[in-house]
């Protein structure tokens, strides 16, 4: 496996960790609070949703000349990447709330028992739970298969990474089954600060590159590109960060 | 339709139009220079760097 190759995996991989953490959060409060296999119906219903848009998406990106696909989501993924840097800092320098799977967890919770007696949905069905799983595998999914494919089809790999995506995505459920319960553990603020860096470097070497740049090192210098945004990323982080007020300044 | 492209736009742009505008300025730029024969590979990690800066900044600012 190539630098370039186990950068997208990995890149890839930690992407999908925490979306799947996310819509795992919001599956287990309305299977716990109100039906387990209506919310699993929801998310049979949110997957099969996910698979009709990859499946009308993909060949179409698919068949767009490199050249044009590199431009156009490379720079889709830069804005995207930014959207999620921005955030990150954010969260990093303690203006943003941090993101929370317990406090999450308790709130679809209590929202969950909110909504009243069982909705009647097809048959049996609790269309609430239904709507709900469906709904949050749908979008935190949506997000997942964006970056599935423009990683995916940019370096001619869908592949491995649509393989990277089944692995986070496994490990996360076969965790959130054995814990049956949130998974707070995961540093996931961390996680997404991380992606954020590698999104939008993977998202302006695309573009450049498309745009008819050719950068130095050709694809090493992605490793560069990730330093610089981590360390513009880093450096912001401490550019906002509140500092203490001063003692002296307090008795003034 | 409209809600869909609106839905779309939410989901790759988000609330900051600027750094979108900005990206696509630095692309535009990169690919001007390097037909014009001028090395340009630099301009859009530098762009980000500026855009990030801007978009916290007026979040600082508020």
């Amino acid at each position: 496996m190539s630098g370039s190759e186990a950068a997208l995996a990995v890149s890839v991989f930690l992407a999908c960790t925490v979306e799947a953490v996310e819509a795992l959060t919001i599956v287990l409060a309305v299977g716990s609070t109100r039906s387990w296999r209506s919310a699993l119906y929801g998310v049979t219903a949110g997957v099969l949703a996910l698979a009709a848009v990859i499946a009308a998406l993909g060949p179409a990106v698919g068949s767009i000349p490199l050249g044009v696909l590199r431009v156009a989501v490379g720079g889709l993924l830069l804005v995207f990447g930014l959207q999620w840097l921005r955030k990150a800092v954010l969260r990093a320098a303690g203006l943003k709330a941090l993101h929370d799977e317990q406090a999450i967890f308790a709130r679809e919770t209590q929202r969950a028992r909110g909504a009243g007696g069982r909705r009647p949905g097809l048959g049996s069905i609790d269309a609430y739970a239904f709507t709900i799983a469906c709904k949050g595998v749908l979008l935190e999914g949506l997000e997942v298969a964006f970056i599935v494919l423009t990683f995916g089809t940019n370096q001619h790999d869908v592949g491995l990474a649509a393989t990277a995506a089944a692995a986070a995505v496994i490990i996360v459920v076969a965790a959130g089954v054995a814990v049956r319960a949130p998974l707070a553990q995961i540093p996931e603020n961390t996680i997404k600060f991380i992606v954020g860096v590698l999104l939008s470097s993977f998202g302006t070497f695309w573009l450049a590159d498309g745009a008819g740049a050719h950068w130095p090192g050709a694809d090493a210098s992605l490793l560069g590109l990730i330093a610089w945004t981590a360390a513009c990323a880093i450096g912001l982080v401490a550019w906002l960060r509140p500092t203490p007020t001063a003692p002296l300044e307090q008795v003034r | 339709m409209k809600r869909g492209l609106l839905a779309v736009w939410e989901f790759i742009v988000g609330d900051d139009w600027v750094t979108a505008a900005g990206v696509v300025l630095a692309g535009a730029g990169t690919a001007l220079l390097q037909s014009a024969g001028v090395v340009a590979w630099w301009l859009i990690p530098l762009a980000v760097a500026i855009l990030l800066t801007r978009s916290l900044a007026r979040h600082r600012s508020r």
